[in-house]
């Protein structure tokens, strides 16, 4: 007898370690920093964020904000990646520390996924509502089907206040005003308590006499009609019944307390308005780019034309949402997050206005530890060993103007 | 002591340390039920469990009567065939929703805080019942699968009904129209489930216009029936004693 105890006290125990397991098994991940693992020529040939800006640094909770900018959808895009046919512009923070209130590609609110294009430019912001208070690294993200989530640069904004206090008022077609946060609540504990305590008593019914082994038995001498008497039949009968009219009577209630509902929301936004940029005056060839792993640099010769009638010179290169700033011709003033702005990480062999109508090759340098902290020297690792990214071009006016570049990247070691 | 000996003097000692047994075996059950049945539950029914907005008229009706009737049906076979105990499907509900529950409540809402009333459990307590009470009154396996699995798959979406009615009422949100269950999506961010892995209101039902829940729920009915067969089967021979050496 003590040896099936034990043996059953053991088995329980397994049991138990089972369904902690299960229980563990699944929570929806807080993840944050994905940037650095993802591979780097995902982040360098698909989407490119640029002028951003996080409109708050700290933010209580209850309060809003917006990450705003554009970004470029790369029209040499990956073959190992799907196009964005079906994107969702997410946005990377580690759970819903804040809510998404609005999220808009070039105007138009995109709560469902959308359709962009390559090669095309889209303006886009999202509004964020602080609900849980801490420092969150707050990134711009496109998920793409077949491609994964692209996730943009991040930067730490504090939330501050208490997570008790966030309310999410909405107001629905019917005129009433809920709290998102907290509504229906009350009606999911009842019917669960309800159902739940119904099970308990059914189980309860059986287990209120010894189980097993008298019914083992008895099963064993041949005698299982004995064990369900005409009382259970009764007894289950009026469970069966009484289920069904609860059912019942749940849902035409249900249905009378709210005539109106609608099925859920779904389908596929397309026709997003890209941003229409001025006709492009600079052409750019790249002759060759390399990149210097002892170095952290990358070097790249350029042709550059100017078929303007301003002259102009190079102030930005912009990688993987990395900004490469020559302090002569471009600074930033928005507040761009410091790991991700190099802002003396450009220089250009002779940076002299290009005038119009003429052509220069140029030795462009662009080195900073982003390139090993941020892991973007492993595309050198990549199955298609190329670079891209945007070249930002200041006229005498100050008026910008971006080429794309495209090229494949030499390592060298020594 | 040898195997020919009684382990018990008396009577009364008898009922006692059968009493013993039943609590250590119900308790052995209904974590392990909970534990597997769970994890099948997660892979299977997975999303359109977790969110207030997977919960659809299509899919969710469909596939959730069809992943969960798996367990209920095998560990029936084992306690009606064997003892002639009524709830086995009941014993898998309560374990599945307690582990559920505790999923959601400490992973969910108290690890990530997502709101619980985005993304609490699938009532299928009702289903359970019925098939439990349709095994017993019958005592047939073909009957309980025909009439049982049918009242698991229908009872499913009005058993959930006025939990979810209130989450599909419309609001006008900066010129769209969504369901507060779309809303709590779309305002709880998710980063890992982007809007378009969300497999709701797909399928070629077009032609039965609004009434779409009920043709659904009679598919999952049949299906489940189906799967109950299948099911019940696999939990007889598992319920065996072919594998235990005879003495
Ligand atoms: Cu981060």
């Amino acid at each position: 007898m003590k040896l099936i105890k034990d043996k059953v006290a053991k088995l329980s125990f397994v049991a138990l370690l089972v369904t902690v397991t299960a229980a563990m098994f699944y929570a929806p991940t807080a993840s944050a920093h994905g940037e650095k693992s993802q591979a780097a020529f995902m982040r360098m040939r698909t989407i490119h964020w640029f002028d951003l800006n996080w409109s708050k640094d700290t933010v209580a909770v209850n309060d809003t904000m917006t990450i705003s900018g554009k970004f470029h959808v790369f029209a040499g895009w990956p073959e190992t990646v799907d196009k964005p046919e079906i994107s969702f512009l997410n946005i990377g923070i580690p759970g819903p520390v804040f809510i998404r209130q609005g999220s808009w590609i070039g105007g138009q609110l995109v709560p469902r996924s959308v359709t962009l294009e390559l090669g095309e430019t889209y303006e886009f912001k999202v509004l964020l509502k602080a609900r849980r208070p801490g420092d969150w690294h707050v990134h711009t993200m496109m998920n793409v089907k077949g491609g994964g989530p692209i996730i943009g640069p991040g930067k730490w904004v504090t939330v501050t206040g208490t997570m008790g206090s966030f309310t999410n008022p909405v107001t629905t077609l019917l005129g009433d005003t809920i709290n998102l946060e907290t509504y229906n609540l009350s009606n999911t504990y009842f019917w669960h308590a309800f159902w739940y305590g119904l099970g308990l008593v059914w189980v309860g019914y059986w287990a209120r006499k010894p189980i097993f082994v008298p019914r083992h038995i008895a099963m064993e001498a041949g005698k299982a009609d004995s064990l369900i008497t005409a009382g259970d039949r009764k007894v289950a009968l009026g469970f069966a019944v009484g289920t069904i009219a609860i059912v019942a009577f749940g849902m035409s209630s249900t249905n009378a307390a709210y005539p109106v509902t609608t099925p859920l929301q779904a389908g596929l936004l397309r026709g997003m308005k890209p941003i229409e940029l001025p006709a492009r005056t600079v052409n750019v060839k790249v002759e060759d780019a390399t990149y210097r792993v002892p170095g952290r640099a990358m070097q790249m010769t350029l042709t550059i034309t100017n078929n303007g009638d301003s002259a102009v010179r190079l102030g930005e290169f912009n990688t993987a949402g990395v900004r490469f700033l020559d302090p002569k011709v471009h600074t930033d003033e928005t507040g761009y997050p410091d790991d991700l702005l190099a802002e003396e990480g450009l220089s250009v062999s002779d940076n002299s206005p290009i005038a119009p109508g003429t052509s220069r090759t140029v030795q462009v340098t662009a080195s900073d530890a982003a390139w090993e902290v941020y892991r973007l020297a492993d595309l050198i690792y990549d199955p298609d060993s190329r670079f891209a990214g945007l070249l930002f071009f200041f006229d005498e006016a100050g008026n910008r103007q971006m080429v794309m570049v495209d090229a494949p990247l030499i390592p060298t070691f020594i | 002591m040898s195997a020919s000996q009684s382990a018990v003097r008396s009577r009364a000692e008898a009922v006692k340390v059968s009493r013993t047994f039943d609590w250590l075996i119900l308790f052995t059950l209904f974590f392990v039920v909970l534990g597997g049945y769970h994890i099948h539950y997660m892979l299977t029914g997975g999303d359109w469990d977790f969110w207030t907005d997977w919960k659809d008229r299509r899919l969710w009706v469909t596939v959730a009567p069809i992943v969960s009737i798996t367990f209920p049906a095998a560990v029936q076979a084992c306690l009606w065939w064997r003892y002639r105990l009524p709830f086995g499907a009941v014993v898998c509900i309560l374990g599945l929703l307690l582990g559920e529950w505790i999923n959601r409540y400490m992973n969910f809402w108290g690890w990530t805080y997502f709101p619980v009333n985005f993304c609490f459990p699938s009532n299928l307590m009702p289903g359970a019942i019925v098939l439990d009470v349709v095994l017993m009154l019958t005592n047939s396996m073909t009957i309980t699968a025909v009439i049982g699995g049918m009242a698991y798959g229908l009872l499913f979406y009005p058993g959930n009904w006025p939990i979810m009615a209130p989450l599909h009422v419309p609001v006008e949100y900066n010129g769209m129209m969504m369901t507060l269950a779309d809303l709590q999506g779309y305002h709880y961010v998710r980063t890992g489930t982007p809007e378009y892995i969300r497999m709701v209101e797909k399928g070629t039902l077009r032609t039965f216009g609004k009434d779409v829940a009920p043709v659904s729920a009679f598919f999952s009915a049949f299906v489940s029936i189906l799967i109950y067969f299948l099911w019940h089967f696999f939990g007889k021979w598992f319920a065996g004693t072919g594998f235990v050496q005879s003495s």
